[in-house]
């Protein structure tokens, strides 16, 4: 592809300090003892020789763990709420992966439909995706089975291809395009390069193993809904905590409360879970109190009830909830071997 | 796709955001029974006061501030705007802390949510209200609205039934239905108590006994989970299709706006595609969902 | 040990003796086993016995109703025990076949060991008390005690010590409780300002998830006290001081019931060290009331049970 660029991986720090002049960087860290996106801190690029992907998804960037919804205070007149400072200073997230890049792309659907939500899209807008192809896909990773793939760059600015010593630049936004012809310090592709680009994405792309089938699926979870037999049997080793759906790229639930002290305090969000039992728990009685219900939410929210209202599926297949999972729970089997229904 | 339409109510929103309530201030408190109390309140911004509206069978989120939000139906008659009623039952952490309140205190309020009863819906035909307990509150806004609109509607029937004489609510409405010609009520106790001259018998049964015709009817079932679900199968059984049977739900919320995710049947949101449902809306997935 | 467990797993289910068989069998990622809970005796050919049979299944005691034959190693065995000096199970319901265990490895440790994740290993085997690990047709050779889990070095029951069946002879520790207990260590050496800010770092990455709490099998509580609103606890928001809260309450919560199976610091996403909050919360108990979990299934649970002649020399 004419214009495209290319940058030797020592060069990465310079590259990086170019674009934290307009935009704050993030990347991936090992920091804090689990792997997640962190602001850069102007040096460290150590991140350039890893092969994989974090365990805590960029989603944190946008949907963080928890975020204040505004402050309250009683004064003599009354209650008085106050919104935070919306200034969220632009985001470039670099090294994220396709799948989590896809991710982003669902909960902008979510965030977006009917109400709009004012705290993902404040940080969302003008944020840019510098996304890090796959080379070495986890044997837990699916992506290919959703329609996307190690090196898929539909829903990225900017794709980076791993060619050995370098790094392939491929501008995919116009906002990517920006980005890069202001950029200093890179150099021209050749066609070796882009040959060797190629054969990377094919090699990469056939290195995802696992795979589901997800033709009609949408109409066998409808099929087997009333089966409860089925699913108590796939969710009897789920032990209901919320280690699938907080690293999950897609969840997106929330619970909401206010933290206060005497006459002032502020309301916030924070991640919530369908797995957990009080999930949906009301005074006089709970509908998804059994376990197997809440198994078969999860399952079917994400295969079913997402892509009636949205036509994409809300999973990525970035297997988190299959590594991190404490019994190994794994959707993958769940999904192929789902009841046949005359 | 998603057929909601939430133009019209940005105008309602605090700074354009839809998250944050605005401040109402408790005018008045009736004590409907024992553990519930209907809350007449009021904006403190003035032109809320003037230019809100709602539709029957919408809700809002009202918050105690320091403590959290729940949802309440708005149960006064959009057609009698000075003021906003609630009602509430004391249950939870939530709504204790509103039994404590007085008049005079503020709240947060934030709305109005839902999809509201569709009134062409019901216009021309013969309606049948079925309610239980607390359930009436949520029907409330849209029983004054018939009756305000009295020449629209056809027969106007209202079964409404509570656990004992004393968990019966809004009893001075039942006084006024009672007394108005062109409504037939009907009220019934699951047990009556040395006092009561009344009917006795749960409202699905009494709901079979009093058998209203289905032809050119609607019926609209509101209550505790477990009446509506053995009320749908008497209306069935009278001969009511699931598009002639309509109802409201209510499930734990915490956004009120179809994004935290928690109150979902199936795909549908009782927050953003509800509360209010036809039987046919959510009868694949009643079991257990509902 | 295999043949045989699948043998008694079999006969339990065909003979009806038992209405669940709760083992483990390989699984769907390298190098990991997951629990099989089953009805169906066709499904026993899928059980396993090997040192990566890491779960402490008797967590699932509380929530599956019925008779239930199940795979327990020496740690296990005192949980489910200790569930029957918590009145949670009845002996005459389970039906426990004893995995004498020489200790479970740890692949957190191998990846660290040879600087390479799981998912590029060739195989990791035990071999006596070595540790052999292939990457790339290249095999070496380490000290089993490197790569075993913290709380099995050490461990003083790792044969179980009540069961009905046992699968093999019966083993011993596999090294004595200093490599164990190292971290612990190091945080008894530290001030208590220090200590403060190591767990303030800790528990600002917690997420809340409640792994911890979910995958022991000492909390068993149908309602948390996390999840109770009146009054609040602990506040549902993850901030630093809640989650601490939260976590420091849960230990005291099961003290007396733990028994040191270090399912809470493996089940977290966040890798923070739950097990030497729960060990020293173990040691406490042991100096305090001279009292280790699930070692005798008549005696009475400890902080439950009353009698009117106590030890009173923690009363200071």
């Amino acid at each position: 592809m004419a214009g495209n660029k290319k940058i030797n991986k020592r060069d990465i720090g310079k590259l990086l300090n170019e674009w934290n002049q307009g935009f704050t960087v993030f990347v991936p860290s090992r920091e804090d003892k689990v792997t997640a996106f962190a602001k850069w801190d102007g040096v460290n690029i150590s991140f350039m020789e890893w092969h994989r992907n974090t365990v805590i998804p960029p989603k944190t960037n946008f949907f963080p763990l928890m975020e204040e919804m505004f402050s309250f205070r009683e004064e003599e007149d009354g209650y008085h709420t106050e919104l935070p400072s919306s200034d969220k200073h632009k985001q470039l997230i670099f090294g994220i992966r396709p799948c989590d890049a896809k991710a982003l792309s669902i909960l902008d659907m979510a965030f977006k439909e009917g109400y709009e939500d004012p705290y993902y899209l404040s940080g969302r807008k003008d944020s840019l995706l510098v996304a890090l192809g796959c080379t070495n896909p986890y044997d837990s990773c699916f992506c290919a089975s959703l329609g996307g793939g190690p090196f898929d760059s539909t829903y990225v600015d900017i794709m980076l291809i791993d060619i050995g010593d370098e790094l392939l630049i491929e501008e995919v936004t116009n906002a990517g395009r920006e980005l890069i012809a202001r950029t200093a310090g890179l150099e021209k592709v050749t066609e070796v390069d882009e040959a060797r680009a190629k054969e990377v994405k094919k090699s990469s792309y056939n290195k995802v193993t696992r795979k589901i089938n997800t033709e009609g699926i949408q109409k066998k979870l409808q099929a087997c809904f009333e089966d409860k037999d089925f699913w108590e049997k796939v969710s009897a080793k789920c032990l209901s905590c919320g280690i699938c759906t907080f690293l999950c790229p897609t969840c997106y639930c929330f619970d909401i409360n206010d933290d206060s002290f005497k006459k002032q305090g502020a309301r916030f969000r924070s991640w919530d879970s369908c797995a957990f039992p009080i999930y949906t728990r009301m005074p006089m009685e709970n509908p998804r109190s059994e376990k197997w219900r809440r198994v078969r939410q999860r399952v079917c929210h994400k295969y079913e009830f997402f892509p009636t209202d949205f036509d994409v599926i809300a999973c990525v297949g970035c297997g988190r909830c299959i590594r991190q999972c404490p019994v190994n729970w794994d959707i993958t089997e769940i999904l192929n071997n789902l009841p046949a229904k005359a | 796709m998603i057929n909601v339409d939430v133009s019209q109510r940005r105008k309602f929103f605090a700074h354009g955001n839809v998250y944050l309530p605005h401040v109402v201030t408790i005018e008045k408190i009736v004590e409907e029974t024992y553990d519930t109390k209907t809350f007449y309140f009021n904006f403190k911004d003035k032109r809320l006061r003037e230019e809100f509206t709602f539709e029957p069978g919408q809700f809002a989120l009202f918050s105690i501030f320091g403590m959290g939000e729940a949802p309440f139906a708005i149960s006064s008659s959009p057609t009698r705007r000075d003021h906003l009623e609630c009602s509430v039952r004391q249950i939870g952490r939530l709504t204790n802390a509103m039994h404590r309140l007085g008049v005079g205190a503020e709240m947060g309020f934030r709305g109005p949510y839902g999809n509201g009863f569709k009134l062409d819906l019901f216009e021309g035909k013969n309606v049948i209200f079925v309610a239980g307990g607390i359930g009436l509150s949520a029907l409330r806004s849209l029983i004054w609205d018939v009756i305000d609109n009295r020449e629209k509607y056809g027969r106007m029937d209202i079964i409404y039934g509570a656990r004992s004489p004393a968990d019966l609510c809004f009893k001075y409405d039942l006084d006024t239905w009672e007394t108005n010609e062109a409504i037939n009520m009907i009220t019934t106790v699951d047990r009556g108590d040395e006092n009561w001259t009344g009917r006795v018998g749960f409202v699905p049964q009494v709901l079979e006994q009093v058998a209203p015709e289905p032809n050119d009817a609607v019926a609209v079932v509101c209550g505790p989970p477990i009446m509506i679900r053995f009320t749908f199968p008497v209306l069935e059984k009278l001969g009511f299709s699931p598009e002639q049977m309509v109802t409201t739900l209510e499930k734990r919320m915490k956004c009120g706006i179809g994004k935290c995710g928690r109150c979902n049947i199936g795909n549908l949101y009782v927050c953003r595609d509800g509360p209010v449902f036809t039987y046919a809306q959510i009868k694949n997935f009643i079991s257990g969902e509902y | 040990m295999e043949q045989k467990l699948r043998q008694e797993a079999k006969a339990l289910l065909e003979q009806d003796k038992v209405d669940y068989i709760i083992g483990y069998e390989k699984g769907s990622l390298k190098f990991t086993t997951t629990p099989l809970i089953t009805k169906d005796k066709n499904d026993v050919d899928r059980l396993v016995v090997n040192p990566l049979i890491v779960n402490n299944l008797s967590v699932f005691l509380t929530e599956i109703r019925g008779r239930i034959g199940i795979v327990a190693k020496g740690c296990d065995s005192r949980s489910i025990i200790s569930l029957i000096q918590d009145n949670k199970v009845s002996r005459e319901d389970v039906v426990i076949i004893g995995v004498p265990c020489s200790g479970i490895i740890d692949l957190c440790k191998v990846e660290r060991l040879v600087g390479e994740e799981r998912d590029e290993l060739d195989d990791v085997t035990r071999e006596g008390d070595k540790v052999a690990i292939v990457v790339d047709g290249r095999r070496r050779e380490f000290p089993i005690e490197e790569v075993l889990f913290d709380n099995c070095l050490g461990c003083k029951f790792p044969t179980p010590q009540e069961y009905d069946v046992l699968l093999g002879e019966a083993t011993s520790p596999v090294s004595e409780m200093t490599a164990s207990r190292a971290r612990i260590a190091e945080l008894e050496g530290m001030s208590s300002q220090e200590r403060w800010n190591f767990w303030k770092g800790e528990f600002n990455r917690c997420i809340r998830c409640y792994a911890c709490r979910n995958v022991c099998p000492a909390c068993f509580c149908e309602r948390c006290f996390v999840e109770e609103t009146e009054p609040q606890w602990v506040s549902p928001i993850p901030k630093w001081q809640d989650n601490l809260m939260f976590q420091v309450t849960r230990n005291i919560h099961v003290a007396g019931r733990c028994t040191d199976c270090g399912e809470c610091e493996r089940a977290c996403p966040m890798n923070i060290p739950l097990r030497s909050m729960a060990r020293k919360m173990y040691e406490t108990v042991e100096e305090l009331f001279h009292y280790e979990a699930g070692l005798d299934k008549a005696a009475p649970s400890l902080l439950t049970a009353y009698e009117s002649v106590e030890a009173e020399d923690l009363i200071r």
